[in-house]
């Protein structure tokens, strides 16, 4: 296995062994690892100091089910401190069956006139992979729908991309790195904060990969591998959320629409209130019932991903059966419908393509049309404006270039002060002052504002914590904690965080996951090592962030929400800043 | 008195006005000091073909986990119903409101609350035990 270092000031690539200190860092682990020794915390996110780390999990590329995730981590342009953002995506398990440990791009040209790309393709004589560049200027300006086909087009054989849209080009704080789905879409994002205009100010623009004859992933207890995964394929087939034809496989993750939204937790027009009377219209259960009254018979969610068996990807298709949008995710549903007082489906779709075509994170973009709709820009419930708003961040116009910055700098723009946002990243779809332990999870995450950093998978964790009422600050705050390091381990492990649903529930499959990582890596690890694992994530992470200027006292949430009551349980987030504290004091 | 009634996904056979696409709202009419039990009756819909359920924005039930069928309403509560596809995972309702018997419940089983039983057509007639 190597480290492959791609260097763009002279676009020269370095192969180096995989040190000892990283023998079982994979994915998140070792993304964050490597920007915490290589990246000055101080260094300018789009200079010359940042790298741009890629690393697949522990188990990605072997027969794990849905595993097939890419880690991608530099020091963030949006919140300034460090990043790793994920995508399920078939490029991760190819750069792994490589032998690529990780990828780390590093340096940048002087020239910036031109985009490069990467060729990253296996030698069979050498028994080694091999690096070429080639000149990507003529794809420069083009939206990822248009330069996909072309480099698809232009390779041989099947390939993985990696690239950038328009938001990256221009450097926005806004913009994600996009790979490839099971169709050749450019929809499988690694989206939050400002990855792509990382990627961008290295000038490269594509990293095309072809794994035809490497080797793959060696795995050290083949039987003690096998019997890990077969308790996670019978957990995954078994469960009701993530069992064929179950939750996620049939309304994808847009189930938790109108689940939130009786809940009082939608975030609508811009965090003003709990719940949108359109919501039920912008939900899976519509998307379900909308494709079958469209396509004439039931249309179940697709894999973004080789080897995912619970296939939640879901497509809304046009009247005349063609395809409006794909994936239409809970998250970027809300951002760019109830968050904008919008319930117009067809819209909400054509922003979500808009978005994946130019390169921009939903959340982000959803977010900061929601703080220009409160500063005036719009009006709320406007679905053509904020189409419009998005071909000009897509386009660079003055307007879009700065609504590029994201929801902060809208905000300060704009001179609004109701902003969701926790160190510099715009809030997902949970609100805070209604769901109270995701917001003890947003504010204390390393990560800014971040939905996806509280996963929980270890049955123990109530047994671990249940010195404390976990309905009380103190107790969430214990479970925060926990469930920030379960989640960190996932992150590396290579498996998307939707398998923490049926192994929370089904102990045998948690213990399968487990021996699925002590297979390959001929560990012998326990549930306990897997949180302390995690927790070393977090250390590393943190430590990065704190050297970065982002100290605790960033670990909270925006004022507006302790001031003003949230519709329609008219709460305040009252969660003690004792308690947030209380989240990484002890680790 | 008069109840806002929401089903969600298939649990919008249950309601009467098939408009609306992947939901039905029903304005339920029943007479004072009427229960979910009773309310669910009327619509003729089998406790167990529901999960996540809310009443005024308070969570009541979760799939194989209902304590509420003796819930007593009051005038224009808003009442929503699941159906066993519907999800809602412990990190996105750890901290949401609740109604008092489910708390109480929660109390004394925290473990209910963290976990997703399976409220599915292979465990129905064992989810009222657990």
């Amino acid at each position: 296995m190597w480290i492959l270092r791609i260097n763009m000031t002279d676009r020269t690539s370095k192969w180096e062994a995989v040190p000892e200190r990283f023998r079982t860092l994979y994915g998140r682990a070792l993304t964050s690892k490597i920007v915490a020794e290589e990246v000055p915390p101080l260094c300018h996110a789009l200079g010359p100091n940042n790298k741009l780390v890629f690393s697949a999990g522990i188990v990605t590329s072997t027969p794990a089910p849905t595993s097939a995730r890419i880690s991608v981590g530099c020091k963030s342009p949006l919140t300034g401190g460090i990043k790793e953002a994920n995508a399920g995506t078939s490029w991760g398990p190819d750069l792994a069956s490589m032998r690529i440990r990780a990828l780390i791009v590093e340096g940048l040209p002087q020239d910036t006139d031109k985009f490069w790309g990467t060729f990253i393709h296996w030698d069979k004589d050498a028994q080694k992979p091999v690096v070429e560049f080639f000149d990507a200027s003529e794809y420069t300006g083009k939206d990822v729908y248009e330069s996909y086909p072309m480099i698809y087009q232009r390779f041989e054989g099947r390939i993985s991309i990696a690239s950038i849209g328009n938001a990256g080009e221009y450097g926005y704080g806004n913009s994600g790195i996009v790979f490839n789905d099971q169709a050749k879409r450019p929809s499988r994002y690694a989206g939050r904060g400002g990855v792509g205009a990382v990627m961008a100010s290295k000038r490269l623009k594509f990293i095309v990969l072809n794994e035809k004859g490497s080797p793959g992933v060696e795995i050290v207890d083949k039987a003690l591998f096998d019997e890990g995964r077969k308790k996670m394929i019978d957990a995954i087939r078994t469960h009701p959320i993530s069992k064929p034809k179950g939750g996620l496989n049939t309304y994808g993750t847009a189930v938790l629409v109108n689940i939130l939204n009786e809940a009082g937790g939608l975030p609508t027009r811009n965090f003003s209130a709990g719940r949108f009377d359109g919501a039920p219209k912008t939900a899976g259960e519509a998307i379900f019932e909308t494709n079958k009254e469209r396509t004439g018979k039931e249309v179940y969610n697709h894999a973004c991903s080789p080897g995912c068996i619970i296939q939640c990807s879901n497509t809304l298709f046009n009247p005349d059966k063609s395809e409006r949008a794909s994936c239409i995710e809970y998250e970027s549903t809300w951002a760019l419908g109830a968050n904008l007082g919008v319930d117009d489906l067809d819209d909400i779709a054509t922003m979500v393509h808009l978005c994946n075509a130019y390169g921009l994170d939903t959340i982000e973009t959803g977010v900061t049309l929601g703080v220009a709709m409160e500063g005036g820009v719009i009006p709320f419930g406007d679905s053509k404006g904020a189409i419009q708003l998005i071909h000009e961040m897509g386009k660079g116009t003055p307007t879009g270039k700065m609504l590029g910055g994201g929801a902060e700098v809208a905000g300060k723009l704009l001179g609004v002060r109701r902003v969701p946002t926790v160190k510099g990243q715009a809030m997902p779809a949970y609100e805070p002052r209604a769901v109270k332990g995701i917001g003890i999870t947003y504010a204390t995450t390393t990560m800014g504002a971040d939905h996806t950093a509280g996963y929980t998978i270890c049955p123990e964790i109530l047994g671990v914590s249940g010195k404390q009422d976990p309905l009380s600050p103190e107790g969430k705050a214990a479970l925060s904690r926990a469930f920030q390091a379960t989640t960190a381990f996932i992150d590396s492990s290579g498996h998307c965080l939707f398998i923490a649903f049926p192994i929370l529930d089904i102990a045998s499959g948690f213990e399968g996951f487990i021996q699925e990582c002590n297979g390959v890596l001929g560990t012998n690890w326990s549930a306990d090592d897997v949180v302390a694992y995690g927790a070393e994530v977090l250390k590393v992470e943190r430590a990065f962030n704190e050297a970065a200027g982002i100290k605790a006292e960033a670990d909270r949430l925006p004022e507006f929400m302790h001031l003003e009551p949230l519709p329609p349980h008219n709460q305040v987030f009252d969660v003690p800043d004792e308690a947030l504290d209380s989240v990484f004091k002890e680790m | 008195m008069k109840l806002d009634v929401w089903l969600y996904g298939v649990l919008r056979k249950y309601g009467t006005d098939p408009s609306q696409i992947g939901f039905a709202r029903v304005n339920a009419e029943l007479p004072a000091g009427a229960s979910m039990g009773d309310l669910l009756a009327m619509l003729h819909l089998p406790t167990q073909e529901r999960g996540i359920t809310f009443v005024n924005g308070n969570l009541s039930a979760l799939p194989g986990f209902q304590p509420d069928l003796g819930h007593v309403f009051e005038d224009g509560d808003r009442v929503a119903l699941f159906d066993l596809k519907s999800m809602w995972p412990f990190q996105y309702r750890n901290g949401a409101a609740m109604t008092e018997a489910m708390r109480q419940a929660v109390a004394e089983n925290p473990e209910s609350l963290l976990h997703h039983q399976h409220g599915d057509e292979d465990s129905r007639g064992e989810d009222q035990e657990q």
